[in-house]
């Protein structure tokens, strides 16, 4: 038994964190925002990272990764997601587009696809949610309709982060309403800019280019658009979101938050009331059980175990929204002050913000109950 | 990394539960709180086992044994003072105590108790007369004999660590108990098990659990390789966690078991009472975080930020 991630974990860790510190500076809080320049700052990120070997470094070395261990990618979600994502909507190709491509895509796609994911210089957003179909994926209604030149699809699709940011799109459709639920769906690889896409961004507590609405009018696709079989679009989906629940090392930002306003409050530390303090030792500890559950759903030798994934997954959440409320509390009269001079330069205002949306994105903390469950009661011998 | 246990370990702790088990488990702990000489069965099963040959500070594979074993000794309710047996210092079980109002489980089945606090102040022990409580029903009231100096941290880290493997072991034993219940129990012509609260609640638990037993392996290995006061500093943590989430499940499995869990016959209500003592002595989960905050002030839980 040996929780050592070894020396190039260690040494990538290092890596990462100087990289960080020369490029992103220390108020930066994710791509997310008003101002084009904290986008521009993740394009330029990715293409430093890209540069150095470091932004697809899971990929296998054909495709332009370094084949990391999965002790390194771990490495490289704990530190991008401690340091608010400076990838930006990056992730979503490096982490499950870009590898979906590889498992599903055809010798086109992926030579179409691949290398500008690896050079940092497309965004995708994922066309899964609808107004009628959250975590019952499987029963979406937009619709795919066959003519002879391949499909048009209606419908409307929600929640889609990145979509007004986002040059490519993985959109599912259904293909056949009568096939039964595992066969009814197709993924497509739609390039944003099609006609019949009309994005509108929804204005909400998380901020802005969180949640998108995206509405497709008889957009067309083709036979060359499809990831994987016709119909077999469940599987793939069910792929990208079982990586999706440990994709997200949200345990390190609460890590990363609560040294951040520990060092912030200097001596103020000691004269926090003895509750909150208290509470402050339990949620170190939630963190660190957190990331032991995400590092035994990973580190298994045939794969990420999904309802391993599913039970790290509530820990995690259930933590980040715990913290959340602590750092909030800790920071006393100066909680919601959102203007310069905030605390932890209004990292704490955003983690809360975010955190809401922890046990909801993703596949509810509800959706990750019943797999737990499932494979507790059900799948037991 | 690699978060397995080692194969002679499990082999080690499969051995050990074929032949303590085969004591009867909880039927014998409550035949126990009747008579107390059943007891002596659990000291010879031990004594087959190699128990005494087991050296908890004897590197890794022998500390993992251990904690199996520990392990094991909770999913049985086992009678018997094994974590205090383990850790002995100079051949003298060692109790880990209030030294205000001293407490020792099993306290009258072996001899020459040492008593020590967190902190490692330690003293001769004097056991006095069994209580038969309902909870804890094996504590046994104790007065501080001779100072016998500091017991190491080291020694009061492994305590906790191998108390809280104990408990684990008594909490997976509850969580299974109330799966195979909501699996056949049948209510409104369905198993329970087919109720979404049942399941959520289930999945609850199994969640509290697996992140203890996690966190108890995670520990164990830091006491090897971490230095001091970070090793007493994780120690106290597992155990502040181990308590807490032993009273989040206990709670869950007997919301789920109904009245049968609260019956003597139900293994649940053994399990319960029996696992009292590690979950509020020698101090209470409130007291063991507010240990812990001037070290959480100073840095000394390490996590990947400090």
């Amino acid at each position: 038994m040996d929780y050592d991630l070894g020396a190039s974990a260690d040494a990538l860790r290092a890596r990462l964190r100087e990289l960080i510190r020369e490029h992103v500076p220390e108020d930066f809080l994710g791509a997310f925002s008003h101002d084009p320049e904290d986008l521009a700052l993740t394009q330029a990120f990715c293409k430093v990272l890209a540069k150095e070997g470091l932004l697809c470094l899971s990929w296998p070395v054909e495709y332009g990764g370094a084949g990391a261990s999965v002790w390194e990618q771990t490495v490289v979600r704990e530190e991008m997601w401690a340091h608010h994502e400076p990838r930006g909507a990056q992730y979503m190709g490096v982490n499950w587009v870009g590898p979906a491509l590889m498992r599903h895509g055809t010798p086109a796609q992926r030579a179409q696809h691949l290398p500008p994911i690896a050079a940092g210089e497309v965004i995708w957003c994922q066309g899964f949610s609808e107004p009628e179909a959250g975590s019952d994926l499987a029963s979406l209604r937009t619709r795919a309709v066959a003519d002879e030149h391949g499909w048009l699809v209606s419908g409307q699709k929600v929640w889609t982060s990145y979509a007004t940011m986002a040059s490519w799109c993985v959109l599912a459709a259904c293909t056949d309403p009568e096939a039964s639920s595992s066969k009814r769906l197709t993924l497509f690889l739609v390039p944003m800019d099609r006609p019949g896409i009309e994005v509108r961004p929804i204005p909400s507590m998380l901020g802005p280019h969180h949640l998108n609405e995206v509405f497709l009018d008889e957009v067309r696709v083709t036979p060359e658009d499809v990831l994987g079989p016709v119909g077999g679009g469940w599987a793939v989906m069910r792929d990208a979101l079982a990586y999706e629940r440990v994709g997200i090392a949200r345990y390190a930002r609460c890590d990363s938050l609560l040294a951040r306003l520990r060092q912030a409050l200097g001596e103020e530390w000691d004269d926090l009331p003895a509750g909150l303090r208290s509470r402050w030792v339990r949620a170190l500890v939630d963190v660190r059980v957190a990331r032991l559950l995400a590092y035994n759903a990973v580190g298994r030798p045939e794969g990420v175990d999904p309802a391993a994934a599913s039970l790290a997954r509530i820990a995690t959440t259930t933590c980040d929204q715990s913290v959340a409320e602590l750092l909030l509390e800790a920071a006393g009269a100066t909680a919601l002050d959102s203007a310069e001079g905030a605390p932890v330069h209004g990292a704490l205002d955003d983690h809360w913000r975010y955190a809401q949306a922890a046990t909801v994105s993703s596949g509810t903390i509800e959706v990750q109950r019943m797999l737990v469950a499932r494979q507790v009661l059900d799948e037991r011998t | 990394m690699n978060s397995s246990l080692p194969e002679e370990v499990l082999s080690f702790s499969r051995s050990a539960r074929r032949r303590l088990g085969s004591l009867g488990g909880a039927e014998l702990a409550l035949r126990a709180e009747q008579d107390r000489s059943e007891r002596t069965a659990v000291g010879k099963a031990l004594a087959e086992l190699g128990v005494g040959e087991l050296d908890v500070r004897d590197g890794e594979h022998q500390l993992l044994a251990c904690a199996e074993l520990c392990r094991v000794s909770g999913a049985l309710a086992l009678p018997w003072p094994l974590v205090e047996q383990l850790t002995a210092v100079g051949g003298r079980p060692l109790a880990l105590v209030d030294l205000g109002r001293p407490r020792v489980d099993h306290g009258d089945v072996l001899d020459g108790w040492l008593g020590c606090d967190l902190d490692g102040n330690a003293h001769d022990l004097v056991v006095g007369t069994p209580t038969s409580a309902k909870l804890g029903p094996f504590l046994v009231p104790a007065e501080l004999g001779a100072p016998q100096g500091r017991v190491s941290s080291d020694d009061v880290a492994l305590h906790l660590v191998l108390g809280t493997w104990r408990l684990l072991g008594g909490l997976e034993a509850a969580l299974a108990q109330v799966v195979e219940h909501v699996g056949v129990r049948r209510q409104f012509g369905r198993p329970l098990a087919e109720f979404q609260s049942v399941r959520f609640a289930v999945a609850d638990a199994s969640v509290a659990v697996r992140g203890l037993e996690e966190l108890a392996k995670f520990t164990t290995w830091r006491l090897h390789c971490a230095p001091q006061p970070q090793r007493l500093v994780d120690a106290t943590a597992l155990r502040l966690h181990g308590a807490e989430k032993a009273v989040q499940v206990l709670r869950a499995c007997h919301q789920l078991l109904g009245a049968v869990g609260f019956c003597d016959e139900h293994d649940v209500s053994v399990l319960d009472r029996h696992l009292q003592p590690l979950i509020r002595l020698p101090l209470s989960a409130e007291a063991l975080a507010a240990r812990l905050v001037p070290a959480v002030g100073r840095g000394e839980l390490e996590t990947l930020f400090t």
